[in-house]
C-alpha cells in the first residue's frame, strides 16, 4: 500500500497527479513509489554492508535523480555515489551493489509499468528481479497455471536466496581461501636467519635510537606549551593588546604540548621470536621504555599473557633478569597471539585508553584462531591511540607480511616495522615523528629496504 | 519516454513524504545549468573532467549543496574551484584552513582601532555598526553579489574539529549570526567547494550537508589529455612517456605519490629543457628532472638504477603505443 492508503498497482485513470504531469504517462504513483522504495532499499543494503550513508541521504538521492533523470546508468551511478558514499573506502561496496539496484530500478520504470514487487527477505538485501518481464504483473501470474506459478515461485526463492548468499559471502573475507594462499614464512625470503648481522651493538647506540622513538610518540602532555584551550596566555594577551590600545579584546589560550608517552608493550616470547630477535636488544628497549616513559606496561605472551612490568623496575638489567627468573616467567613455546591479547584485554581493561600506544613485538606466526586475532586487534585498535607492530622477521629486505597471523593483523596495525637493532628503532621513531601514527608509515617506506624491490602489499 | 516522464513526477516524491518537509532545499542561481554548459565551461578552462565530475558538480550547483572533494594532494581539487569561478565569471573567495584557525579569521572581526578612535573622538553613534565590520572569507562569500562567488574552503582537514562546527551554520542555512548586528543571510548561496586531503576523518554533521566527490589519480589517457591542455608546448609522444612513467611510479610505495599537478610541473620542466625535441627521454634527463615529480627526498632516493630502468621501459612502451 502506498502512504496515502491506495493500492500502488492501480493505474488511476482519474488520478489528479496524472493530469498535473502529463496525460500520456500512466501509473505515476506506482512509478514514484517504485523509485522511492528502490532508493530506500538500496540505502539499506549499503548500510547493511557497512557503508556510512548520511542520515538524510535518501532525500538528497531522490532529488539528485530528479535532476539527472534515469536515461544513463553512468550518470545515475555518479549521482548516487555523490549523495550516498562519503568515504572513498566504501566505493567498492557501492559499485558492487549498484548494478542490482539499477536493474531493479529500470525494470520497474518500463513503459509497460512497474515490475511486480516481491518480498526481499531480510532487511536491506536486494533480491534480484530475475528475468521477470516488467509487465508481468499479478494479473499475468494469475492467468498462468498453478503448476507454473509454483515452479516460478520456487525459482524466485532460489534466486532471492542466492542473492542473499552472494551478499553475505561478499561482505566477509574468505578466510579459508586466504589460508591456502599464505604460508608460514615469507616465500620471497631465503632460508638464512633473518636476524643475522643485526645485533644490538653498544648500549650507546640504543640510547639515541630510543630517544628518537620517544620524540615520535608524544601522546601525553609534557612541559612545553602550545596554542590551545587549557589556560589563558598572559604574555600573548598583553602583546596583542598593543594593537587595540591596551584593551584585551580576545584572550589567547595555551595548553601543554603532548610529548610524553603512555604505552603498552605486548612481547611475544614464543620460541619462533626468540630464535630471531636479539634478546639483549629487546631487553634493553623494554627496560628503557619502562624507566623513561611516564606510563608503560610490559606484557609477555605466548599462549597466554602475563604482566611483567614490575620486573623491569629493578635498578639494573641483571636485577631485572633475576626478577623475571624469580617470577618463573617462561620464554619459548608456541604462539596464540589472538587469545593472549584477548585475555589481556579482559584482565586489564584499565591499561588501555585513547592515549596509549601499543607495541606488539611478534613475528605474527599465529598458531591459534586467526578470527580471534582479528577480533582482539580490532578491539585494541578501537581503544588505543594506535598499534605499532615490530617484527623481527621484517629486517630481511625480501620480507613480505604473508604469514597467516601477520596478514590478518595488518588492517588493524598503524605501522609494521622491522625490529632487529637500534637502527630499526630509530627508523620507527623517525617515521613516527615525521608522519604520525595515522600517516604512511611502515617497513615498506624504510629507505634502507632499497628501491624497486619494495612493493606495496595488497593486504 | 517513460523515464523522462517519470522524472517529472518524481518532483512530487519529497512532497509526498509527510515527514520530510522541503525546508532544506536552497534557492540557487544555477538551477538551470545543464551538463552541456558545464562540459563547455570545463573545456574552455582547460580542465579535464570525466563524467563523474561533471555529474557531481552539476548536482552541487542545481541542488545548492556544498561539494566535498576528497583525494590525494595534487589531484586537482583546488583547481576545480578556480575553474568554476573563472567559468562563471565570478569571484573566488578562498579560506585556507590550518590548525588553530579561528572564527575571527574565517567569519568577521571588528575593527578595534577604528572603534577606539570613534569612542575617543566622542562619536555618539554605536561602534558596532557596518562600517566597523571587517569581512573575512565566509562572510564575504555570503554577501557576494550576482552571480554568487565560489567559496573555496581549502584543506578543511587541517582545521580543528571545532572549526567544522562553525561551518555547519554557514553551510546548512547560508547565514551567519553577528550578535551585535543580527543574522546575515545570503540572498543567493555561493557555490561552495570544500577540499580535504583525508588526513583525518571529517564529522558526520559536515558530511551530511555535502555532496561527495572522490578524486583519484588520473589514468594514463586522462593525464595525457591534461598535459595536452596544460603543457601544449611539449611534444605529444614525450608527454605520453612522462604519463607512463608517472603511472608506473604510483605503483611504488611512495610517501607522496605524484598527482596530476606534479606531472604537469614535470612536463613543464622537460618542455623547458628540451624545447620541441621529440626524441625519447634518456635516463639522465629523467633522473635530473625527477625532483619536479617526487617531492620527498626519500622518494627520490628510492628511484635507483633498477627502478629508473623500469621507468624507461614503461616510457618506451607508451611511445610505441602512441606512435603505432
Amino acid at each position: 500500500m502506498s502512504p496515502d492508503g491506495q493500492d500502488r498497482d492501480d493505474r488511476y485513470p482519474d488520478n489528479p497527479d496524472q493530469g498535473s504531469t502529463g496525460p500520456d504517462v500512466p501509473a505515476f504513483r506506482a512509478a514514484r513509489d517504485h523509485v522511492r522504495d528502490e532508493i530506500l532499499r538500496f540505502v539499506r543494503a549499503l548500510r547493511r554492508s557497512g557503508v556510512a550513508v548520511p542520515a538524510n541521504a535518501e532525500i538528497t538521492a531522490v532529488r539528485a535523480l530528479v535532476e539527472v533523470g534515469f536515461d544513463e546508468e553512468a550518470t545515475v551511478r555518479a549521482a548516487l555515489r555523490a549523495c550516498l558514499v562519503p568515504d572513498a573506502e566504501d566505493l567498492s561496496t557501492f559499485d558492487r551493489l549498484f548494478p542490482e539496484f539499477w536493474r531493479r530500478l529500470t525494470a520497474g520504470l518500463d513503459p509497460d509499468g512497474p515490475a511486480p514487487r516481491r518480498d526481499d527477505g531480510p532487511e536491506g538485501t536486494l533480491a534480484p528481479l530475475g528475468d521477470d518481464a516488467p509487465g508481468e504483473g499479478p494479473e499475468s501470474e494469475a492467468a498462468g497455471s498453478s503448476g507454473e506459478t509454483d515452479q516460478e515461485s520456487e525459482s524466485e526463492t532460489v534466486a532471492a536466496s542466492s542473492a542473499l548468499d552472494a551478499m553475505v559471502t561478499d561482505s566477509r573475507p574468505d578466510v579459508d581461501a586466504e589460508a591456502v594462499e599464505r604460508s608460514w614464512f615469507s616465500p620471497t625470503g631465503s632460508r638464512t636467519r633473518v636476524s643475522e648481522g643485526t645485533g644490538v651493538g653498544a648500549a650507546g647506540r640504543l640510547a639515541p635510537a630510543f630517544d628518537e622513538l620517544t620524540r615520535g610518540l608524544g601522546t601525553l602532555r609534557g612541559r612545553r606549551w602550545r596554542q590551545g584551550d587549557e589556560r589563558a596566555d598572559v604574555r600573548r594577551s598583553l602583546r596583542s593588546s598593543v594593537g587595540t590600545g591596551g584593551t584585551i579584546v580576545s584572550l589567547p589560550r595555551r595548553e601543554r604540548k603532548p610529548d610524553d608517552v603512555r604505552a603498552v608493550w605486548l612481547v611475544d616470547v614464543s620460541q619462533s621470536v626468540l630464535d630471531t630477535v636479539d634478546r639483549s636488544f629487546l631487553f634493553g628497549t623494554l627496560r628503557r621504555a619502562r624507566v623513561e616513559w611516564r606510563d608503560c606496561r610490559i606484557v609477555f605472551f605466548d599462549e597466554s599473557a602475563r604482566d611483567v612490568s614490575a620486573a623491569f623496575d629493578e635498578p639494573t638489567a641483571a636485577a631485572a633478569l633475576d626478577a623475571l627468573h624469580g617470577a618463573e616467567t617462561e620464554w619459548g613455546g608456541g604462539t596464540r597471539i589472538g587469545e593472549s591479547i584477548a585475555g589481556f584485554l579482559a584482565d586489564s581493561p584499565e591499561a588501555l585508553d585513547r592515549r596509549t600506544v601499543v607495541f606488539v613485538v611478534s613475528d605474527g606466526l599465529e598458531t591459534g584462531d586467526v578470527a580471534t586475532l582479528e577480533e582482539a586487534l580490532a578491539t585494541l585498535s578501537r581503544r588505543t591511540a594506535g598499534i605499532v607492530w615490530l617484527n623481527p622477521l621484517a629486517v630481511a629486505s625480501a620480507y613480505e607480511p604473508r604469514a597467516d597471523g601477520m596478514a590478518s593483523a595488518l588492517p588493524f596495525v598503524d605501522g609494521l616495522f622491522a625490529f632487529g637493532g637500534a637502527t630499526d628503532l630509530a627508523a620507527v621513531g623517525r617515521q613516527l615523528r615525521r608522519h604520525g601514527l595515522g600517516g604512511r608509515i611502515g617497513y615498506e617506506y624504510d629507505p634502507r629496504r632499497g628501491g624497486s624491490k619494495a612493493r606495496r602489499t595488497n593486504v | 519516454m517513460a523515464n523522462t516522464a517519470v522524472r517529472g513526477s518524481l518532483d512530487q516524491i519529497v512532497d509526498y513524504e509527510p515527514t520530510t518537509p522541503m525546508t532544506d532545499r536552497q534557492t540557487t542561481a544555477f538551477s538551470d545549468v545543464t551538463d552541456e554548459r558545464l562540459r563547455t565551461l570545463f573545456d574552455e578552462e582547460s580542465y579535464v573532467a570525466d563524467g563523474d565530475v561533471v555529474t557531481t558538480v552539476l548536482l552541487a550547483l542545481r541542488l545548492g549543496k556544498p561539494l566535498l572533494v576528497e583525494g590525494e594532494p595534487g589531484a586537482g581539487k583546488t583547481e576545480l574551484a578556480k575553474v568554476l569561478a573563472a567559468g562563471f565569471d565570478t569571484e573566488l573567495v578562498r579560506l585556507q584552513c590550518y590548525e588553530g584557525l579561528t572564527a575571527e579569521s574565517a567569519l568577521y572581526e571588528w575593527n578595534y582601532t577604528k572603534q577606539l578612535l570613534a569612542v575617543q573622538s566622542g562619536d555618539d553613534a554605536s561602534v558596532f555598526a557596518e562600517e566597523y565590520l571587517l569581512e573575512r572569507p565566509l562572510l564575504r562569500a555570503l554577501r557576494g553579489g550576482s552571480p554568487p562567488p565560489v567559496l573555496l574552503i581549502d584543506e578543511v582537514d587541517r582545521a580543528d574539529e571545532e572549526f567544522e562546527a562553525l561551518l555547519l551554520e554557514v553551510l546548512s542555512d547560508y547565514q551567519v549570526s553577528v550578535p551585535e548586528l543580527g543574522t546575515i543571510r545570503a540572498e543567493t548561496p555561493p557555490i561552495v567547494v570544500i577540499t580535504s586531503n583525508r588526513t583525518r576523518a571529517l564529522s558526520d554533521a559536515l558530511k551530511r550537508r555535502c555532496l561527495f566527490l572522490h578524486v583519484s589519480p588520473p589514468s594514463f589517457e586522462k593525464e595525457r589529455a591534461i598535459l595536452a591542455r596544460k603543457v601544449p608546448e611539449l611534444d605529444g609522444v614525450v608527454a605520453a612517456e612522462l604519463c607512463a612513467m608517472a603511472e608506473r611510479l604510483r605503483e611504488e610505495p611512495l610517501r607522496k605519490p605524484p598527482g596530476a599537478a606534479e606531472t604537469i610541473d614535470w612536463a613543464r620542466a622537460v618542455a623547458t629543457l628540451r624545447a620541441e625535441d621529440d626524441e625519447p627521454l634518456t635516463p639522465e634527463e629523467v633522473h635530473e628532472t625527477l625532483g619536479c615529480l617526487l617531492k620527498e627526498v626519500e622518494d627520490v632516493e628510492r628511484v635507483d638504477d633498477s627502478l629508473l630502468e623500469t621507468l624507461i621501459e614503461a616510457a618506451a612502451e607508451a611511445r610505441v603505443e602512441v606512435t603505432s
